[in-house]
């Protein structure tokens, strides 16, 4: 014989299947058996509408998807998945993938459209490593730079700058010879570029850089 | 193809996934349908449980990672449960009971188990901003809903440890007193407890909440 309690559980069963059953039919009222407990009632209406199914971001969903399609490719190719499965856990290093504009391509290009599963040889390639692993091969990849990288650094810069400025002022010494020119001139008052006033305006520019 | 129990020949519940699973199992590939179809639920249950996006999103990524490194080893078994439906529920029946939703849900309750005792330091999220999560494109944002929802939450969230599981399985991942019960290692008859006796202790905070 069934206890007060089993039967008042048994009848909140009841009550929350058809509750469940009339959101999913999109029904408000629903058969209800009058002995079940008013309170129980309301806190499951309650939580029915407010504890709803909450869904991740899209670019997390994709990037996920992405890294099971991989590790999918490495099982299917015969390859352990625990790295993998290693690699999901806190406080591991990967490393940079490729050092080719596809390479980055599949990095960045994981939100937008998944790439097929990649090749086992590939797969293995895109494997976590350790932080130590990673140390101990920080002279081979640095002589094997997987990113694009500024060569001069101050040097090219200040020397591009230097450049657009000498441009800026020879441009200001060479006004232009089309019709909004003239009208820009005649408004100013001056008179059509001379071979004094551009090589000046040149040599002012340039001084004007150095200086 | 029917599955028969040996007692008195009924047809068996088959796992709905059992097709997909299947798929997967042969071509690992296709487990991203299974993944497509549970991420919500899983990622669901490990922010209710570990109220804070990125820790759910961690988890959910190791759930997902754990279940296709071990998809070979899942053996799906409903028909020994089916069989025993008609006595009561044991504790040992229902963690016999297993289909890839349980399974999935099974690994996803260790992992979240796993990340809670790894970071009991982790200060509890707002629950203001898991209000706002919980009610997305509400047409009428209203106050009182807002704080209907909160109230919600933060009731839930005072619920004890295994009645707060239950009552997150039962009412957002909208699971069965059988398969929450295959989950959480219990009896049928004792998650019937536990969400009633939840149920009433959340109408008694809500309405504490209200006063």
């Amino acid at each position: 014989m069934l206890g007060h309690g089993t039967r008042d559980a048994r009848r909140t069963e009841r009550y929350l299947d058809g509750l469940m059953a009339a959101d999913e039919r999109r029904v408000a009222d629903f058969p209800v058996d009058v002995e079940v407990d008013p309170a129980v009632r309301f806190a499951a209406r309650e939580l029915r509408a407010s504890l709803t199914r909450v869904h991740p971001s899209f670019r997390f969903e994709e990037a996920l998807a992405t890294r099971l399609a991989a590790g999918a490719a490495r099982q299917q190719s015969g390859l352990p998945l625990a790295e993998a499965v290693a690699r999901a856990r806190p406080g591991t290093v990967a490393p940079f993938r490729s050092s080719s504009l596809s390479g980055i391509n599949a990095t960045m290009g994981a939100v937008a459209a998944p790439p097929p599963p990649a090749a086992p040889a590939a797969a293995g390639r895109a494997r976590s490593v350790s932080p130590g692993a990673a140390f101990r091969r920080l002279p081979e990849m640095a002589a094997h730079p997987s990113r694009p990288m500024i060569v001069g650094g101050v040097g090219v810069a200040s020397a591009a700058i230097s450049l657009g400025a000498v441009y800026v002022a020879w441009r200001h010494s060479h006004p232009a010879s089309g019709r909004m020119g003239r009208a820009a001139r005649a408004a100013h008052g001056r008179t059509a570029h001379s071979g004094r006033n551009r090589r000046s305006g040149v040599i002012n520019g340039i001084i004007g850089v150095v200086s | 193809m029917l599955n028969r129990v040996e007692k008195g020949a009924r047809p068996a519940r088959l796992d709905r996934d059992r097709s997909l699973v299947e798929a997967a199992r042969r071509d690992p590939s296709y487990f991203d349908a299974l993944y497509r179809k549970y991420l919500a639920q899983v990622y669901s249950y490990a922010y209710y449980e570990l109220r804070d996006q990125h820790a759910a999103e961690d988890a959910a990524e190791r759930v997902f990672m754990q279940a296709l490194a071990g998809l070979p080893r899942f053996e799906e078994r409903v028909d020994a449960f089916i069989a025993s439906r008609a006595a009561p529920v044991s504790a040992a029946d229902a963690a016999d009971f297993s289909t890839f939703r349980v399974w999935l849900f099974r690994i996803a309750r260790n992992v979240v188990a796993n990340e809670r005792r790894r970071d009991r330091r982790r200060p509890a999220a707002s629950l203001d901003d898991a209000a706002e999560l919980s009610a997305p494109g509400d047409v009428v944002e209203t106050a009182a809903a807002r704080e209907a929802v909160s109230a919600a939450w933060q009731a839930v969230s005072r619920l004890p440890e295994d009645r707060r599981r239950a009552v997150v399985l039962r009412f957002v991942d909208e699971m069965s007193t059988a398969e929450i019960a295959a989950i959480l290692g219990r009896s049928e008859g004792a998650v019937r407890v536990l969400l009633h006796r939840a149920l009433r202790a959340v109408a008694d905070d809500l309405r504490g909440q209200l006063s």
